[in-house]
């Protein structure tokens, strides 16, 4: 029996201890079902009550210029070799019927995102006004949202080392400015707004334009709009060889090119 | 042809996941295999595993301890691994990596009170024979209980037995989660099926017994007292893993049947990945790593132990190769730019070549560290006394 005892207080101690290193732990960063900028209910982390934003891409206006690219890796100061945004510029068609298409691509903000619940510690979340986005202080880097992405468009940030992506510019939109690659695009092919707002830009191209979103067979319900978008771009998402590459092998760049390539990723 | 698409630039992003990830699902699975190999004899009373079931259990914690050291060399913030306990909570329904740690903190806990029951009778023994500095070392491994009446060790045989018993569901929730991580994933069209979980639990029993098979005889030979290996275990070993890879192949017959044939658009992503790997994955994966054993462990050839470590070792390495095809082959599948991905481990620094290197040196590590702590060579060789005292 004093034995048994013994065990019994042993355990007893063993629990005790871990529970007094717990509390001491939890006293030092709040426990939290959400994580901490939520729970303050600190503005950057609600967003706007009562609005959703979203953008719509009107394809017909886009030359593929960049603009918003650049616009956008210096307004969120993103790494070099990193984007948030970009423009896929590819060719449709067979000569000499041939013509450049244009997709600006970026996050979708969706209304069903992969990335926030896989999240194992809250770091990325959807905030009221329907903007996705990551709380770089909390994030630590396990990368299941950027597996979980059907886009492709999230990415480790060489600086913060954590996960990162298009925010909407949250930081310009919350003091009523617009996002730095919509203010920035000449020919006003992005648009951006509230679509609770029934007078806004994006609800008039929305009620007006038929619109389609990329992926929409995944269920995520993507907030980012195109009009005009040609499914010949698309397909060129699920080619499993690219063409540019299948050239290259056969007239025996293919060494070369790799070579190329691992100096440009060792050069980031 | 009616039209034709050509990319002219664009850009995709660097997947998260590299060598450590397939490289600490093989660690999990393995240990999983090794809990439920030596719930054998503990939980289902099988007494022929009686004999391994110690050590079988010691390199289930082993390997489990190790495992998770991979995952935080994955992490890009590994200083914050506290956040994991402290936030997010509220995804815990929907992020299998959530289960998944909690998962790796209570099963290395149980097992090492079941090893602990196990093994008191001989730290007891231990503690009384011992030194001033062991003696107390070899009391604290007893936690405090050094009865050796048979009511006591009746009593660690039932402790034992139930601890096993919770173990059994825990070790197929330890590496079956980690197969959920990935069945979870939509976005990847290789990892995305019900079947995932089962089929890391199936390939995770080939490869746990192939190092078992790998390990087993090299203790027994080397560092064991009796320097004898038991030949009909090697020969029993081989068979047991010959219907593991039965199951193992079954699974991969229906997943690869299924999302090759009958699934959507995406299958043909997936098929393209295969008639782009063919001939590795039929001839390595498949023909060496997996019809050969399977030969090995049904024909007379089991009672050649040579042969047997063979095909241990290649299924052992084969597991290995399958998870670095599911993990880095189902993000090489590209989802926004046209062409699969290309990834080369780099050779030092995070997530490279040398830190999982390192991490079998952990392994190894702890493997010494275990086999000098616990008597697993005074209970192997009491149990094969006991079978011969059973058999007279």
């Amino acid at each position: 029996m004093g034995k048994e005892n013994s065990r019994r207080s042993f355990l007893k101690t063993g629990l005790a201890s871990t529970g007094l290193a717990l509390l001491a732990s939890s006293k030092a960063n709040a426990f939290s079902l959400k994580n901490p900028g939520r729970d303050a209910k600190d503005a950057r982390y609600i967003g706007q009550k009562g609005k959703h934003f979203v953008m719509v891409l009107d394809l017909r206006k886009c030359i593929g210029c960049q603009a918003c690219t650049s616009a956008c890796k210096v307004e969120n100061q993103v790494p070099s070799g990193q984007y948030r945004t970009f423009v896929t510029e590819t060719e449709v068609g067979v000569f000499p019927q041939v013509r450049k298409a244009f997709l600006p691509q970026l996050c979708n903000h969706c209304e069903n995102p992969a990335c926030v619940p896989v999240c194992p510690t809250g770091a990325t979340f959807k905030r009221e006004d329907g903007i996705v986005v990551v709380d770089n202080t909390v994030c630590w880097g396990c990368g299941y949202c950027i597996s979980a992405c059907p886009y492709d468009k999230r990415y480790f940030n060489k600086k913060t080392r954590t996960a990162d992506k298009c925010n909407f510019c949250a930081q310009r939109v919350d003091k009523g400015l617009m996002p730095a690659c919509v203010e920035t695009c000449i020919g006003g092919a992005r648009v951006f707004g509230d679509i609770n707002d029934k007078h806004s830009e994006v609800a008039r191209l929305l009620a007006n334009f038929p619109t389609t979103v990329l992926k929409k067979a995944q269920g995520t319900r993507p907030q980012v709009f195109y009009i005009n978008l040609d499914d010949r771009v698309t397909e060129l998402f699920d080619t499993t060889q690219d063409l540019d590459d299948m050239v290259k092998a056969e007239q025996g760049f293919e060494r070369e090119w790799m070579k190329v390539r691992e100096e440009a990723t060792n050069n980031g | 042809m009616d039209s034709m698409q050509t990319l002219i630039s664009s850009i995709t992003i660097a997947k998260p996941w590299g060598i450590d990830i397939p490289n600490y699902f093989w660690f999990t699975g393995s240990s999983a295999a090794a809990f439920i190999i030596s719930s054998f004899a503990h939980v289902f009373g099988w007494k022929k595993y009686k004999p391994i079931a110690g050590i079988s259990l010691l390199m289930a914690f082993v390997l489990l301890v190790a495992a998770p050291l991979n995952l935080i060399d994955d992490l890009r913030q590994p200083g914050r691994i506290l956040n994991f306990f402290l936030y997010g909570w509220e995804n815990f329904p929907t992020s299998p990596m959530k289960w998944g740690v909690l998962l790796l903190l209570a099963y290395p806990i149980l097992i090492f009170f079941e090893a602990q029951a196990l093994y008191r009778p001989y730290f007891v023994r231990k503690a009384k024979k011992s030194g001033f500095l062991g003696k107390i070392f070899y009391t604290v491994m007893t936690f405090g209980r050094t009865d050796l009446s048979p009511e006591a060790l009746d009593s660690d045989h039932r402790l034992g037995f139930v601890l096993g018993a919770i173990g059994i569901p825990l070790a197929l929730a330890v590496h079956g989660y980690t197969g959920y991580i990935l069945g979870a994933v939509h976005a990847n069209v290789m990892w995305h099926t019900p079947l995932m979980p089962i089929i890391f639990l199936a390939s995770a029993m080939v490869s746990g017994t192939g190092l078992l098979i790998l390990l087993i005889p090299f203790f027994q030979r080397f560092l064991s007292e009796r320097h004898q290996v038991d030949t009909d275990m090697v020969a029993a070993l081989a068979t047991l893993l010959a219907w593991f890879i039965v199951a193992d192949l079954v699974m991969r017959f229906l997943w690869l049947t299924f999302s090759l044939t009958f699934a959507d658009g995406e299958k043909y992503a997936l098929y393209s990945y295969f008639r782009l790997h063919f001939k590795d994955t039929l001839l390595i994966d498949y023909l060496l790593c997996l019809f050969i054993p399977l030969i090995i462990g049904f024909t007379r050839l089991k009672h050649i132990p040579v042969v047997v470590y063979f095909g241990g070792l290649v299924t052992a390495v084969g597991v290995w190769i399958f998870r670095w095809n599911t993990v880095i082959g189902g993000q090489t599948i590209p989802r926004t730019t046209p062409g699969f991905l290309r990834y080369l481990p780099p050779v030092t620094g995070q997530d490279s070549i040398v830190s999982m290197l390192a991490n079998w040196g952990v392994l190894i590590s702890l493997i010494c560290l275990v086999l000098l702590i616990f008597p697993w060579d005074e209970e192997m060789i009491d149990c094969y006394k006991g079978a011969e005292h059973g058999q007279q």
